[in-house]
């Protein structure tokens, strides 16, 4: 567990809790092993249980609506074809969101095939789109800045300051290093600091 | 200040993440620049945790319990065939059971549309031929048996993914292929008791 404030990172004490979002969302075991039967109205549960988390995890990964969306349902037809698969270590909350941040990164590498651009070149939106848009003149708040970083640094910020991924395990998501993944946070921190002044 | 130059982002962030180096962690405490930069740091994150949750502008899940079902449903024809063979394979000699199937009449309302109807209504003349042949008072020889009750499993296993589908909402594609099967069974059903019958007449 990474520490939350100035004072754990620096051993002493002080300030800053990190508003982590505890997972607290949970289907009872009963419905589980219903769902792991096949039983479609279990199933429901679980996606009535997860459904906001996950399209919440698409849209800030992919960065729209409609992508979100996408997520959303190509990871419970996973969920519903592969659920015999999980076999109950850990919570199932978490088995479902790497189904989903599986699904949202898969998206972000077929946007990328898509726009024959590399994503992971110099970081910025011109690696999506083709052309960055003009840096802010004014500061802006934080929820415009996330938007306007490109996807995989939006995406890395994301898994690793919000969902509590290692880079260990974003590089292996993302087929990548640990490095990657670090450089990527730095390069998402850079810029944040540069337009949230 | 200890140190002559300040700590680099990716070191900063080491630092929160309790990943820090002896130097890093030493020159934060010393370095009013870099412990600030730090307090931003974690600030940042604080507030990246605390952003609005977006939750789905619509309901999905009526198209995924469709697409699961359809799976299903391709699934399940695909066993169908096997079990077809296996139904032939094991079943030496029977006495026919009871009907298995759902009368064609429990599709009132489909029976009048355009893409089902045409089927359904096949479906229920088949059904009507095969009250009058009545399979399942009779006794045949063991391959006539076999193929017979081979063809009524497989029409209650399509009864079943009919009566399935319809409960869930499934697409009218998936209703038509169902049904287009289903009459496929009752014909081949219908034809051999024809045969047998003409056989019983000529012997």
């Amino acid at each position: 567990m990474s520490p939350t404030t100035v004072g754990d990172a620096l051993g002493t004490s002080r300030i800053y809790t990190s508003g982590m979002r505890a997972e607290t969302l949970a289907v009872a075991s009963a419905e589980v092993a219903r769902a792991r039967a096949g039983d479609l109205e279990a199933l429901e549960e679980v996606y009535r249980a997860y459904q906001g988390r996950v399209y919440n995890l698409g849209r800030r990964i992919c960065g729209n609506e409609e992508d979100a969306e996408d997520v959303l349902q190509d990871t419970f037809l996973e969920v519903c074809r592969s659920i015999g698969r999980f076999r109950g270590e850990g919570s199932l909350w978490s088995w479902v969101r790497q189904v989903a941040v599986s699904k949202a990164l898969m998206l972000l590498r077929r946007e990328r095939h898509r726009t024959a651009h590399s994503l992971d070149g110099d970081g910025n939106l011109a690696g999506m789109v083709g052309r960055a848009p003009p840096e802010p003149t004014v500061p802006i708040d934080l929820e415009t800045a996330l938007g306007r970083l490109a996807p995989v640094t939006r995406a890395v910020l994301w898994l690793h300051d919000v969902e509590g991924y290692t880079h260990e395990e974003i590089g292996e998501l993302m087929d990548k290093t640990a490095s990657f993944s670090k450089s990527q946070l730095s390069r998402a921190h850079r810029r944040l600091r540069e337009w949230l002044k | 200040m200890t140190n002559e130059r300040h700590l680099e982002m990716d070191e900063l962030l080491g630092l929160r993440d309790g990943e820090g180096s002896a130097f890093a962690r030493a020159h934060a405490g010393s370095c009013g620049v870099c412990r600030g930069e730090l307090e931003r740091l974690c600030r940042v994150r604080s507030e990246l945790c605390a952003l609005p949750t977006f939750g789905p502008p619509r309901e999905l899940w009526p198209r995924i319990s469709r697409h699961v079902w359809r799976r299903r449903v391709r699934r399940r024809l695909s066993y169908g065939a096997m079990g077809l063979a296996a139904a032939a394979a094991l079943a030496g000699f029977m006495i026919l059971r009871g009907p298995a199937v759902e009368p064609a009449d429990a599709w009132v309302a489909e029976a009048t549309s355009e893409d089902l109807g045409p089927m359904i209504n096949r479906a229920r003349q088949l059904e009507t031929v095969l009250q009058y042949y009545a399979p399942q008072k009779r006794v045949y020889d063991a391959p006539t048996a076999l193929v017979t009750s081979a063809l009524e499993d497989r029409i209650f296993v399509l009864d079943q993914m009919l009566l399935e589908s319809r409960a869930v909402g499934a697409d009218r594609e998936v209703l038509r292929g169902l049904w287009g099967e289903r009459v496929f069974a009752l014909e081949q059903l219908v034809t051999l008791q024809v045969v047998q019958e003409e056989k019983r007449v000529w012997r």
